[in-house]
């Protein structure tokens, strides 16, 4: 290869690892390469153009529009389920909720965290990006007490610390995103910039619905949730032995033959409840009493 | 040289020292900074997204801010490190960003995307969502909560 060649290519690979960090930057390397005559002027085009779309798409997605995306998929979910509309049994998952959002890792959100019932006996759970977290009727009436009910939120809550939902977009929809909002953060909207951004909007919130209602997350995923929600937990005061009391009632359920809903997103219980059960022992979380909590469970389910 | 060497220790440390008062901003809709850093002590002065606050001390997960004149504690996750651009002295002018200034400037998913999305999609239950936002429970009720279960409440080194 030739010296010319060698330093034509070492050049532009530089700049492609510069990228994400600084378009500017990169321009100012492009600039004096150019005038070297190490690269041409199209190669500078090309560079300068990918560095800037790349820097763009470096923006993580704001605590702001994972509100509004939130909203979007919890108005989605409602469109399908009936929510439940008990006051009583609604305020008590919110402030077991609300309890364990407040140690959770990310106490606050944009627009806080809420607690909402599903009126349907299928189990599940879901938790919309931002801090609105669905759990069934199904899935209340299969916990035992309280710190049972605690395992499943804070299990959600933990998913939301993780951004779990947000990351279930698909790259190259939000780099799109990121390309239609233009470098400029200044001036307003035309007609044709909000639509097309509806449609991506549209595109990004059934991005998410798919992953909690049809794929389910990852299996990393839902391990580092469990195990968020055992420190969540832990925190708090809670038995952790409440999530491997749960779980094992859900894997005997599975292992029944259930595969709807929640078993249809979140298959191998039977691994989850060692991991837990392995997390647990490892930290040595003795049973606690909480006779004084399964009072207050009872009256409401 | 000596006065080159001394020259180096001034803009050293005046550099510090204006890293020593970092600025945040707001990205809770509206944040609470009370008096002292746990979540349940008294509200002090309520700041709204996207609003600057200066502080001069971090404690755990606790900023001492101050906002209008009013001092007090702010948990770091309802607020955002406005970074120094760097790149931008160049330019002569040392610009303050985040990921939020698009989002400040009114733009991405915004209020009016999702209007536009709901008239295009009108069989979304925003109605709904906004009746689950409605659930709030007060401080006092979730330190009662907390107190009747003998839970642990959340301390200021959390």
């Amino acid at each position: 290869m030739k010296r010319h060649h060698v330093l034509h290519m070492a050049f532009i690979l530089t700049f492609l690892l510069l990228m994400p960090g600084c378009a500017e930057v990169v321009k100012v390397g492009t600039t004096a390469g150019q005038e070297m005559g190490v690269i041409t002027a199209k190669d500078k085009e090309i560079i300068d153009r990918t560095a800037k779309g790349a820097e763009r798409a470096a923006r993580p997605m704001t605590e702001k529009e994972e509100y509004f995306l939130g909203r979007a998929v919890a108005a989605t979910i409602l469109g399908t389920y009936k929510l439940d509309q008990n006051e009583k049994l609604t305020t008590y998952v919110n402030q077991v909720g609300q309890a364990l959002a407040m140690v959770s890792d990310v106490p606050l959100t944009y627009g806080g965290y809420h607690f909402a019932i599903l009126a349907t006996d299928e189990v599940n759970a879901l938790a919309c990006p931002g801090g609105i977290i669905f759990v069934s009727r199904g899935m209340l009436t299969r916990a035992k007490n309280e710190e049972e009910l605690a395992s499943i939120l804070a299990h959600e809550i933990a998913h939301v610390n993780h951004r779990d939902g947000v990351r279930a977009i698909q790259n190259s929809r939000w780099l799109e995103v990121v390309t239609a909002l233009g470098s400029d953060v200044a001036g307003t909207y035309g007609s044709g910039d909000i639509a097309k951004l509806t449609s991506l909007f549209e595109g990004s919130v059934n991005d998410v619905v798919k992953t909690l209602v049809t794929n389910g997350y990852s299996r990393e995923q839902e391990r580092a949730a469990d195990q968020g929600a055992l420190v969540i937990m832990n925190r708090i005061g809670y038995d952790p032995n409440g999530m491997p009391d749960y779980l094992a009632t859900l894997a005997k359920e599975e292992k029944a033959g259930g595969t709807r809903g929640f078993f249809s997103t979140h298959p191998g219980m039977a691994d989850r409840l060692a991991v837990v059960q392995e997390t647990v022992s490892k930290n040595k979380w003795a049973r606690a009493d909480h006779r004084v909590r399964d009072g207050r469970f009872d009256s409401y389910l | 040289m000596k006065k080159m060497l001394w020259c180096c220790l001034v803009v050293l440390l005046t550099m510090g020292a204006a890293a020593y008062a970092a600025t945040y901003r707001v990205i809770n809709e509206e944040a609470a900074v009370r008096k002292d850093r746990r979540f349940f002590a008294p509200i002090v002065i309520r700041v709204p997204y996207g609003e600057k606050v200066e502080s001069r001390e971090v404690k755990g997960d606790w900023l001492n801010v101050t906002y209008r004149g009013t001092q007090g504690w702010i948990h770091k996750s309802a607020v955002t490190e406005l970074k120094i651009d760097w790149t931008a002295l160049g330019g002569g002018k040392a610009a303050e960003s985040t990921k939020d200034e698009v989002a400040l400037a009114g733009k991405g998913f915004t209020p009016e995307v999702e209007k536009a999305f709901h008239d295009k999609n009108p069989a979304m239950r925003y109605d709904l969502v906004n009746q689950v936002e409605s659930y709030r429970i007060t401080d006092e009720k979730i330190q009662a909560f907390i107190r009747a279960g003998k839970l642990r409440e959340p301390g200021g080194e959390s």
